[in-house]
C-alpha cells in the first residue's frame, strides 16, 4: 500500500489521466458495488447533472476504435459515421466494458444516423430517449426540451426507486459546473505565446465518467503544474491550430497527432472532446433547476441544430481568443450535418477572419494519414508565406 | 552553383536542375517509381548530373517533393507539392491564378492569390476516379499503350458515359460497353470526361482563370478540351506540365522564396 501511495504523489496529472479508462473502471466497479447505477451516455446533449441527482454515474460510450468498424458494418451499412459505427460494434461484440456494466443508456435524438443506431440498440439494451429539438431558438423548441427533461427526471425517479430533489439537483449542478471551469482554465493555458502542453495533452486530459472526485484533484494539480512550467522551446516556431468540427473519442486522435507532428500546435478545440460543452455553465440557484439545466444543454453548437449560427459565432470569438492562424476542420466520413455546415466555417475563416481554412475528411483507419499530412503541411506552408 | 528539386510522385520520380540564376532548366529526368525509390532518385540523380558535367558537389540545394520527400537522406528540406507546384507553375505562367494537377494517383486544384501564393487547395481524397489511374486501367482494359489512348480518344465520335463513381468498379462497366459493341474510342473519351468531371466537381465553385494544367494527366490528349469543358473555362497546359513540380522544388531550392527560407529555420 505504501509504495502505491508514494507512485500516485509522484505521477503527474498527464500520466494521470493517459490511465483514465482504468480510472474509471475501477471508479464505476466501486460505484456500481455500492449500489450506484451506471448510466451510458452518447453525447454531450445528455444531460449529466440528472443522472448524477438520480445517484446514477454517467459514462461516455462514444466508440473511438477502429476494430470495431468490421465488426459493426456485419449490420450497419458501411457509408455511416465511424463514431456510431464503432460504438455500436462495442456492443454487438460486447467488448466495452461500462456498457456491460450499464443500468441504462440514455441518448437523444440527433443526427439520422445515430437515431437509426439506437433503434437497433435498444433492442439489445435498456435505453432511454429523449427527443432533442432542433430549431435553435425557437421557444415552444425550448418548451418542449424541458417537458423531456422533466421527463426524463421522472423516469429516472421511477427506474431508479429514488427522488431527484431540487437539492440533489443544485449539488450535481455545482460539480459539473466545477468541472467545466477547472477544464475551461486547463484550456485556456493554450492562449499563451508558448503553451505549457500540447493540443493532444489537453485532448488526453479528460474522463469518460463525469464528476469523479480524484479528477478535480488532478485538473487543479495540473493547473498549478502547468501555470509554472516552462514552455517547450519549439512550441513558439508551430503554428496556431483551431480545430473544430467532430470529436475525437478515445482511441481516434490520429488526426491532431498527424497536425501537431507535422508543425502546428492545436491551441483550440472547437469540438465535444473540446471546448463545445464548456463553454457555458448551468446557472446554479435559480427556481427550478431542471430549466436551467435545459439552458445550458440546449445551447450546445451540434451542427444538427437548425439554424446552428452559434456556432459560427463561437468560431469567431474562439479564433480571436486563442489567436489562431488557421482553422482546420474534422469531418468523419458520411457526417452530413457537420459537413454540410463546414461551408460556412470556411466562408466565415476566409472572409472574417482572413486565415486559411481546410477541411479533412476521414475515417478511423489510418490508410490515408500521408494524404492528410500533405495537406496539413501545406496549410502551414501557406500560413508562414502570408 | 546548381539546385535540384526532386518529386517523388505517387507513379514517377522527377528531377529538375537549375542554374544559379534560377531561370533555366538545366537538365531533369523522370523514372518510374519503385520498391527502393531512394535508390531510384539516387541513380537518376547521377544520370541527371551527369549530362551536365557537374558533379554533387556543385549543387548548392536539394529540395525534395511529393508523396516519398521524407524517403530521401540527402534532400536539404522537404516542401509539400502544393507549395511546389504553385512555384513551378508560376515561373513559366507568372499570371496564374488556378492550378489543375492530376498526376498518376491524385489531383489537386489551387487557387492563387494575385501575388501567386497559394491561397487554397482541395485534393481528392481515398478514390482514385479523379486521376491518371483511371486512364491507366481503362488503356488496360482496352489492351493499348497509354501513350496511345489519348489519341484514339481525339478519334471519338462521341464519349460514352461512364456512369461509375470507382475507378475499379468502372472496368466492370467498360466490359459491359464493349459487349454493346461501343468504339473504344468513345469509351476512352467518356472516360476523360469522367476524370474532368470529377475533378472539377471537387474544385467546387467557378475557378479563376488563368487556369493552368499540369501533372502527367495534362500531356494526355484530349484532357484540356475534356477539361476545359468541364470547367467551363479555358485551361492551358503548362510548359513540361510533368515536370512543375520538381521545377518548383528547385527554385525553393535555389532560396527565392521567402516560405523556403522561413522553412530551414
Amino acid at each position: 500500500m505504501g509504495s502505491c501511495d508514494s507512485t500516485a504523489v509522484q505521477e503527474s496529472p498527464v500520466a494521470y489521466f493517459r490511465r483514465q479508462v482504468n480510472n474509471c473502471f475501477e471508479y464505476a466497479g466501486d460505484g456500481k458495488a455500492a449500489g450506484a447505477k451506471i448510466v451510458g451516455i452518447m453525447c454531450e446533449y445528455t444531460p449529466r447533472e440528472i443522472i448524477m441527482a438520480a445517484g446514477g454515474i454517467p459514462v461516455c460510450l462514444c466508440g473511438g476504435s477502429r476494430e470495431m468498424i468490421e465488426p459493426a458494418e456485419t449490420v450497419l451499412p458501411a457509408n455511416l459515421c465511424p463514431l456510431i459505427k464503432s460504438t455500436f460494434g462495442y456492443s454487438l461484440l460486447k467488448k466495452n466494458p461500462f456498457l456491460e456494466m450499464a443500468d441504462l443508456v440514455v441518448a437523444e435524438t440527433t443526427c439520422d444516423g445515430k437515431k437509426k443506431m439506437y433503434e437497433l440498440l435498444s433492442r439489445e439494451r435498456p435505453m432511454y430517449i429523449l427527443e432533442l429539438p432542433q430549431k435553435s431558438d425557437d421557444a415552444d423548441s425550448f418548451d418542449r426540451w424541458v417537458h423531456e427533461l422533466d421527463k426524463f427526471r421522472k423516469e429516472l425517479e421511477t427506474r431508479f426507486k429514488t427522488d431527484i430533489t431540487s437539492e440533489k439537483l443544485k449539488e450535481a449542478i455545482r460539480v459539473m459546473n466545477r468541472e467545466r471551469k477547472l477544464k475551461r482554465e486547463l484550456s485556456a493555458l493554450m492562449k499563451e505565446d508558448d503553451p505549457p502542453l500540447t493540443g493532444r495533452d489537453l485532448l488526453d486530459m479528460k474522463s469518460l465518467i463525469s464528476g469523479m472526485p480524484e479528477d478535480m484533484v488532478q485538473y487543479e494539480k495540473a493547473l498549478v503544474a502547468l501555470k509554472g512550467r516552462e514552455p517547450d522551446a519549439t512550441s513558439g516556431s508551430r503554428v496556431r491550430v483551431l480545430l473544430t468540427g467532430v470529436p475525437l473519442p478515445h482511441g481516434a486522435e490520429r488526426v491532431i497527432d498527424i497536425i501537431e507532428n507535422n508543425g502546428g500546435l492545436v491551441v483550440c478545440q472547437e469540438n465535444c472532446t473540446g471546448l463545445k460543452p464548456l463553454l457555458e455553465d448551468v446557472e446554479n440557484g435559480s427556481t427550478d433547476p431542471i430549466i436551467s439545466i435545459a439552458e445550458k444543454y440546449y445551447h450546445l453548437p451540434c451542427s444538427v441544430m437548425m439554424n446552428n449560427t452559434r456556432r459560427i459565432d463561437h468560431l469567431k470569438e474562439l479564433a480571436r481568443e486563442y489567436r489562431a492562424e488557421c482553422v482546420i476542420e474534422l469531418i468523419w466520413q458520411d457526417c452530413i450535418t457537420y459537413d454540410v455546415e463546414s461551408g460556412l466555417v470556411k466562408k466565415m475563416a476566409e472572409e472574417e477572419l482572413d486565415i486559411p481554412y481546410l477541411r479533412i475528411g476521414t475515417d478511423y483507419s489510418p490508410s490515408d494519414t500521408g494524404r492528410i499530412a500533405v495537406r496539413v503541411e501545406a496549410l502551414f506552408e501557406t500560413v508562414k508565406g502570408r | 552553383m546548381l539546385f535540384a528539386g526532386i518529386d517523388l510522385g505517387s507513379r514517377t520520380i522527377k528531377i529538375v536542375l537549375i542554374d544559379g540564376n534560377g531561370k533555366d532548366i538545366v537538365s531533369s529526368g523522370a523514372v518510374d517509381q519503385g520498391i527502393k525509390q531512394s535508390e531510384r532518385a539516387d541513380e537518376l540523380f547521377e544520370k541527371v548530373l551527369f549530362y551536365t558535367g557537374a558533379s554533387r558537389a556543385d549543387v548548392g540545394k536539394i529540395v525534395a517533393t511529393g508523396y516519398g520527400r521524407n524517403a530521401i537522406s540527402w534532400a536539404d528540406t522537404t516542401v509539400t507539392e502544393i507549395t511546389c507546384q504553385a512555384r513551378g507553375t508560376r515561373q513559366g505562367h507568372p499570371d496564374a491564378r488556378t492550378i489543375v494537377d492530376i498526376g498518376g494517383q491524385d489531383s489537386k486544384v489551387i487557387s492563387l492569390d494575385k501575388n501567386g501564393a497559394v491561397r487554397d487547395f482541395v485534393m481528392n481524397d481515398r478514390c482514385a476516379s479523379g486521376t491518371g489511374r483511371f486512364i491507366e486501367i481503362v488503356a488496360q482494359r482496352l489492351e493499348r499503350g497509354i501513350d496511345e489512348v489519348g489519341f484514339m480518344a481525339a478519334r471519338a465520335v462521341g464519349a460514352s458515359i461512364i456512369s461509375s463513381m470507382c475507378a475499379v468498379f468502372a472496368e466492370s462497366e467498360i466490359v459491359g460497353l464493349l459487349a454493346a459493341g461501343e468504339p473504344p474510342e468513345n469509351i476512352i473519351a467518356g472516360v476523360e470526361k469522367s476524370i474532368a468531371k470529377r475533378v472539377a466537381s471537387m474544385a467546387g465553385r467557378k475557378v479563376e482563370e488563368p487556369v493552368i494544367f499540369t501533372g502527367g494527366v495534362a500531356l494526355v490528349p484530349g484532357m484540356k478540351e475534356a477539361l476545359a469543358e468541364a470547367f467551363e473555362s479555358a485551361i492551358t497546359v503548362a510548359e513540361r506540365p510533368r515536370l512543375t513540380a520538381a521545377l518548383g522544388a528547385a527554385l525553393l531550392a535555389a532560396g527565392r522564396s521567402e516560405i523556403y527560407a522561413k522553412n530551414i529555420k
